[in-house]
């Protein structure tokens, strides 16, 4: 589409100029191909796979023991929910229900896991924006204590391989509960002080309100989820809409902001998000069956931790996992799809089984590659100031695209 | 050998349609039920020409509402090429996985599988259908833009069929095409 301006009698045309794939803000590697008029977004088409490792390849390869370990790296800032997907698809087609205490402790190191995440997102987002002020670290000091409490329990700090199938790796180490109860106490203040700087900070007003407007029906229509269509307003949480594990015994709120689902809200569900997340967190704390461990140790000397399904201290829902596994671990055949909410939406793993120790087929649905796809919508007609703005708020990760 | 009977296959059980195939019957679309995957989600089979009408009365109408395609995945079965659709609702806990399965017999040697695509109607399926075609080597017919979205695009075969080659071996450091 040329134009001719009338005063000078020049000719304008579009441009086609090529984005990545290493820009600082993409994090990862994504390569968009715009089309300007002038400042202006005209098309864009982004051209994704440079991180691609064949994780789907890998997995009808290697053994369902090996390939726990690798699907961590999926989405390396929530591994916690790809290993629960997978766990949840297997245990699904085997048929195991998995005792009560373990999945207290999935529903409480996940939800570690989101705030981890969305510390993270908050941090870099707001250096996408140009916020080099020292702020961005603010979140990190907070995710740095969580990382600490996942590494205690999992023994890494972000590809924790902990959540397996049937039930989780180990149990927590003395004194983590504790520390855990006062970081809930301490964390919904630390998140006012984002708020205060954050929220009604006029630069970040003017970056974030009114630009890169989601509609519910767009959203939809292209299968968004997690925080980036709750922010357009649909009341989509699986938490909530299909809950899993202990997800119906806590009380929580699924935030869903009105309006018409800008930059902004996105940010604000977010922030919404990590509140209840911890809040979750410490409901777990008090509900878990048998308590902290060293309570759990301490009744255990009673029996001489018989492990017998009918003690009252060591029996069913106290356990943490249902059987050891080993590496010749062999899943009934059978196909299923298992679903968790994870930070950046629904992750899908959809299992096909033969009924051999490596799976037939894999299929990961991956959150941020059905929410990476409504990016080209969304850029439409904006100045290229915004793209890393809108980019950024729907806060994709590139090797979860990829994969 | 020839003379010898074939072995006897199990007696196929016929199931009743569910809800959702019963919804697709007086709409006059006929779907197979299949057994239900794990989880008891009603799974059924459609022949490729219903594909197009059988969603979109399933997405558009009020009360079964499947209006969120999770996922497209494509399966390379032993017998056939299978292009699976998780379909989940916004409003209701509905759910129903449809499959499309074209046998390897019918497609002919050195061409792919043929399934219509949804991408015109429905952007979800969009990079779903692309992907697929990238690693299991369906054509969706009708894809605006069917291109391979995770491999390079001039990349050769489809890695996710059980005969995939690799074309270079890659880990092998003696061979002077590998990446090493």
């Amino acid at each position: 589409m040329s134009t001719e301006l009338k005063t000078t009698g020049l000719k304008t045309d579009e441009m086609i100029i090529n984005m990545g794939p290493q820009h600082p803000a993409t994090h990862g590697v994504l390569r968009l191909l715009l089309t300007l008029d002038g400042e202006f977004v005209k098309h864009v088409e982004p051209v994704i796979g440079h991180l691609h490792r064949a994780q789907e390849w890998q997995g009808q390869n290697r053994t369902w023991f090996q390939y726990q370990a690798l699907i961590d790296r999926v989405d390396y800032l929530s591994g916690m929910f790809t290993s629960w997907a997978l766990s949840r698809a297997a245990e699904k087609i085997e048929g195991i229900k998995i005792p009560l205490r373990a999945e207290y402790m999935r529903v409480m190191v996940s939800e570690m896991n989101r705030i981890t995440s969305h510390l993270l997102w908050l941090g870099t987002y707001l250096i996408d924006l140009g916020a080099m002020f020292g702020f961005p670290f603010y979140p990190f000091r907070e995710r740095e204590k969580l990382l600490d409490l996942l590494e205690a329990v999992a023994g890494q700090r972000m590809m924790f391989n902990y959540i397996r199938i049937g039930g989780v790796q180990r149990e927590a180490p003395p004194g983590w509960f504790a520390k855990l109860k006062a970081f809930t106490e301490e964390f919904p203040d630390r998140v006012d002080e984002y708020e205060a700087i954050v929220t009604k900070n006029p630069i970040f007003l003017k970056r974030t309100r009114g630009i890169g407007n989601l509609k519910k029906e767009v959203a939809m229509d292209y299968g968004v989820t997690g925080p980036s269509l709750r922010a357009s307003g649909v009341p989509m949480d699986l938490r909530r809409t299909k809950p899993y594990s202990v997800y119906d015994r806590l009380k929580f709120e699924v935030p869903v902001m009105e309006g018409d689902g800008d930059t902004w809200a996105r940010y604000m569900c977010r922030i919404k998000e990590m509140r209840q997340s911890n809040e979750i967190v410490k409901q777990c704390l008090d509900q878990i069956p048998g308590g902290t461990p060293e309570e759990l140790r301490e009744k255990r000397k009673a029996c001489n931790s018989c492990g017998k399904a009918d003690c009252p201290n060591c029996g069913g829902d106290l356990q943490i996992m249902v059987k050891k596994q080993n590496a010749g671990l062999r899943i009934k055949a059978g196909e299923g799809f298992e679903a968790v909410e994870s930070p950046r939406g629904i992750l899908g793993c959809y299992v096909v089984s033969t009924g051999g120790d490596t799976a037939y087929r894999f299929k990961w649905r991956n959150p941020s590659f059905s929410n990476l796809s409504v990016l080209p919508v969304l850029l439409l007609d904006h100045p290229i100031a915004d793209i890393m703005a809108i980019f950024g708020s729907l806060d994709v990760i590139l090797p979860d695209v990829d994969r | 050998m020839s003379h010898e009977p074939a072995a006897e296959k199990p007696a196929e059980v016929t199931l009743e349609p569910g809800p959702f195939g019963q919804f697709l019957l007086e709409h006059g679309i006929p779907s197979k039920r299949l057994a239900n995957s794990a989880g008891d989600v009603e799974t059924i089979e459609l022949e490729g020409q219903h594909l197009e009408a059988a969603l979109k009365r399933l997405r558009n109408s009020s009360e079964i509402a499947l209006d969120f395609l999770v996922a497209v995945s494509g399966v390379d079965s032993p017998e056939s090429f299978d292009s699976v659709y998780h379909l989940w609702s916004y409003s209701n806990l509905s759910e129903l996985v449809i499959k499309v399965c074209t046998p390897k017999s019918q497609v002919p040697a050195g061409q792919l599988p043929l399934v219509p695509s949804l991408a015109p109607f429905w952007n979800a399926a969009n990079w779903h259908e692309r992907e697929t075609y990238d690693l299991v080597g369906i054509r969706y017919v009708g894809h605006p833009y069917l291109r391979r979205i995770l491999n390079p695009w001039d990349w050769e075969g489809y890695p996710l069929r059980r005969d995939y080659k690799q074309p270079v071996d890659a880990l092998n450091d003696k061979n002077p095409y590998s990446f090493r």
